[in-house]
């Protein structure tokens, strides 16, 4: 085997064992990133990696690339995982093959191959940028090295998070954003196809989504059973008791909600206005989540269309961002909420029974016909359980469900949240989880709102006179 | 498992080698393709490939078949298909002719078993082991490939393999991964060279894991303007080079466009030899936006897509031919 050093002679791998060891550590790592990151690498992904690798030699970056993605890859759409990881491991291989070529000719303070060996395994090279990577793979994406080999081949396509936007205000200024800006606030815009920098969600963003789905889908139905130690007295059973003793209420028997699982239905507005102020990947981790846990879950997108994209969100295999250009989705362009709900009813209709809760993500800024927004929103919530309504305008401390369509809708909604960042969905799942859909919940009783946490200028008291029953007149 | 480096028929193929095949055969291939025929003709392992309609899926097979001038064996598949007509058939035909001149002539005709001069005289009852014989195999391409006669593989080219029934594509595991077939009354065919196996497919389902883990993956997909410009002057030498690049810049400004279907490289070469055959003594002429109007057809293949040209976009095309010729410099 050979191996090329950093000017880009070949030479003979001095410390065979250990450059084989390195390559096939890095080989095995690189498989379990691509897994992690939802690749459906096949289960001999790694070995023929291997074969082809010892085919294709390790001196040309591309080639390797050409090799691994033709051995790990057997989706169109896993290719942008693929690409997002191969500089790191092209970096770690390089810099790990160097590293043990230098050992070699210079003086090893061991000596000895086992040496060697461990330092391949364990120590993340001397060069790299963090050595936390080396125990957690989980940590690879931020641990990019911040520059390539000096042979200047390796144009590193570092993936840069995009920059959140939301209306709170921090939003970056570089001027790229600037012609979007001018469409924030209204509900029209250019339609423009799915960019391609959908970020990818973090931990801490699916574990908000996790607990946000979960509270959602735990909540109890309406159905109710006997219960020794419920909460309530069931009037209609003490009444049929008290048949047996003349009338006389004796026996008081309690029940409890039927404990059960929700069904979920997920409807995301995809047009500019919402997309520019949520963190897309929030958006996208709670997507994934509805769709993968929830009990028949569906999720819908729309902006002046309408289209459904479960089986875009429950695939593992596929990335919903990807999914989202896959399906020809279009960013921006205005919402017609009303449109979509009567698409949904006539399409969809079993989306939505009275065992569903519905999440609607939209600023509600409506451009279509009112009475259509009206006529759907009382049918979604005459038929669904409830309806949480996501909007993402709702985080900043002075908004106020004011516009046409988020005022039309605010009766009918039974929890109206704010939505910018995962963070708001942790916040929401708590307050469902501590009051049910019933209870006081929404935007309202954010403590970050009305306790004046002060951090992100969200936070503002003496908040509270506004803070009406919008969260309490939905659905009973 | 056939994926050592076992000194097959390719084993001391060179990169080079393979890119100079595909030059001779006209065929513009990038880097990744290139890098993985040859990962694929070197490791022994079948080669599926995806990408949009007219991307150059099939042509790869092809153009294979071509440079290393062996033969071409090709199965389309198609809803319905199945092992009979994609592997072998015997001839009932000739099995029953054999039958009864077995049971007319005695110690039959079919012979290729001793048993049935052995069973001789008695002309009652015609032996079944003899009419399962080589002579009554009728090869489908499957097995032509396996069986196929010492020297340069053929290369198999088993197309659109997602349009086959989902039990065909599991018959199709043990000839992936180990070159061979079982025929029940015969044995166990294997190949003696195995073939150059590439499969395509166009995503219209996705395909089994057990079959994409035996299979190399290549995703082609729609080339840059520079290849694509290649392509065209390579296919279409007939259509000036300037105006070839505008053929170029349109088809790609296009691809830009949400259309139901988005015109891909034959789509091009199609369009390209139209542009080039209404032209004649204005050979030269940049594109006019009515000469892309009128032949538009050849690039969107829907009533919708078509519809969605107006004067707007027909604007925006017509700027981006005019800004190609430079690009092309």
């Amino acid at each position: 085997m050979t191996v090329a050093r950093s000017d880009g002679t070949e030479t003979e791998t001095p410390d065979f064992p250990a450059a084989r060891q390195h390559l096939v550590t890095e080989l095995i790592r690189f498989a379990a990133v691509l897994r992690r990151d939802g690749v459906a690498v096949p289960a001999s992904g790694t070995l023929d990696a291997a074969r082809a690798l010892a085919a294709v030699g390790l001196a040309d970056e591309r080639r390797v690339e050409a090799a691994l993605r033709a051995s790990l890859l057997s989706e169109t759409a896993d290719g942008d995982a693929f690409d997002e990881a191969f500089p790191t491991f092209w970096h770690r291989l390089r810099s790990g093959l160097d590293r043990i070529a230098t050992a070699h000719d210079g003086p090893s303070p061991e000596g000895g191959e086992d040496g060697e060996d461990r330092g391949t395994d364990d120590a993340a090279p001397a060069d790299d940028s963090g050595d936390a990577d080396a125990e957690d793979p989980g940590l690879l994406d931020d641990a990019e090295p911040p520059e390539m080999d000096a042979d200047g081949d390796g144009d590193p396509t570092v993936r840069i998070p995009t920059d959140r936007r939301h209306a709170a205000g921090d939003r970056p200024t570089d001027e790229q954003r600037d012609e979007r800006d001018g469409r924030r606030y209204s509900a029209v815009g250019e339609s423009a196809l799915v960019e391609a920098d959908v970020p990818v969600p973090s931990k801490a963003e699916h574990a908000a989504a996790e607990r946000f789905v979960d509270a959602l889908s735990s909540l109890p139905g309406r159905r109710r059973r006997r219960s020794p130690t419920g909460p309530l007295v069931d009037a209609r059973g003490a009444l049929r008791a008290s048949l047996q003793t003349g009338g006389a209420p004796i026996d008081l028997p309690r029940d409890a909600p039927t404990p059960s699982e929700l069904r979920c239905c997920l409807l995301v507005d995809v047009s500019g206005s919402v997309l520019d102020t949520v963190d897309r990947s929030a958006l996208l981790a709670l997507g994934e989540r509805v769709a993968t846990s929830a009990r028949d879950a569906r999720v819908f997108l729309f902006d002046t269309d309408f289209a459904e994209a479960t089986a875009a969100f429950s695939d593992p295999a596929r990335s919903p961002a990807d999914a989202l250009r896959a399906a020809e989705i279009e960013w921006g362009g205005g919402t017609r909420i009303g449109h979509a709900l009567d698409e949904l009813r006539r399409t969809a209709p079993h989306a939505v029974d009275r065992r569903t809760v519905v999440v609607v993500a939209s600023d509600g800024l409506d451009v279509g016909d009112p009475d259509l927004f009206t006529d759907g929103i009382t049918w979604l919530a005459d038929r669904a359980d409830g309806v949480v309504w996501l909007n993402p305008l709702a985080v900043s401390p002075s908004f106020e469900p004011a516009s046409r369509g988020m005022g039309d809708a605010a009766p009918y909604v039974d929890g109206l949240f704010g939505f910018a960042e995962a963070r708001d969905l942790a916040e929401a799942a708590r307050q469902i989880e501590r009051h049910g859909l019933g209870g006081p919940i929404g935007y309202e009783h954010d403590p970050r709102r009305t306790g004046g946490e002060p951090e992100g200028g969200r936070g503002r008291a003496g908040d509270e006179t506004e803070s009406g029953d919008h969260g309490e007149g939905g659905v009973v | 498992m056939s994926g050592e480096l076992d000194g097959g028929p390719f084993a001391s193929l060179t990169e080079a080698e393979l890119r100079e095949r595909f030059e001779a055969a006209d065929y513009v291939a990038d880097d990744r393709t290139v890098t993985t025929v040859d990962l694929a003709l070197r490791l022994g392992r079948p080669l599926l490939v995806e990408g949009p309609p007219g991307s150059g899926k099939t042509e790869l097979g092809k153009t294979l078949a071509e440079g290393f001038d062996t033969e071409l064996i090709r199965l389309q598949c198609y809803e319905g298909l199945t092992a009979e007509n994609a592997l072998y058939e015997w001839n009932y035909t000739k099995q029953l002719l054999a039958v009864q001149a077995d049971e007319g002539t005695v110690a039959g005709g079919a012979g290729t078993n001793g048993a049935a001069g052995a069973a001789g005289g008695h002309s009652g009852e015609p032996d079944t082991g003899s009419v399962f014989g080589e002579e009554y195999l009728l090869e489908r391409p499957l097995l032509r490939a396996l069986r196929s006669a010492e020297g340069r593989p053929p290369v198999l080219l088993i197309d659109e393999i997602d349009r086959a029934d989902e039990e065909f594509e599991a018959f199709l595991l043990e000839l992936l991964s180990d070159f061979q077939v079982s025929i029940p009354e015969y044995g166990t065919v294997s190949a003696s060279t195995p073939p150059v196996v590439i499969l395509t497919s166009n995503r219209t389902r996705g395909l089994s894991d057990a079959l994409k883990r035996r299979c190399l993956y290549l995703h082609v997909e729609p080339p840059s303007f520079e290849t694509e410009y290649e392509i065209v002057r390579r296919k279409v030498p007939e259509l000036d080079a300037a105006v070839a690049a505008e053929v170029c810049s349109v088809v790609e400004r296009l691809r830009e466009e949400s259309f139901l279907k988005r015109p891909g490289v034959a789509e091009t070469l199609d369009w390209a030899r139209a542009v080039a055959a209404l032209r004649h003594e204005d050979a030269d002429e940049p594109l006019a936006a009515d000469e892309i109007e009128r032949t538009i057809g050849c690039l969107l293949k829907e009533a919708e897509d078509v519809g969605r040209v107006d004067a707007e976009l027909l604007e925006r095309l017509r700027d981006a031919a005019s800004a190609a010729p430079e690009r092309v410099e």
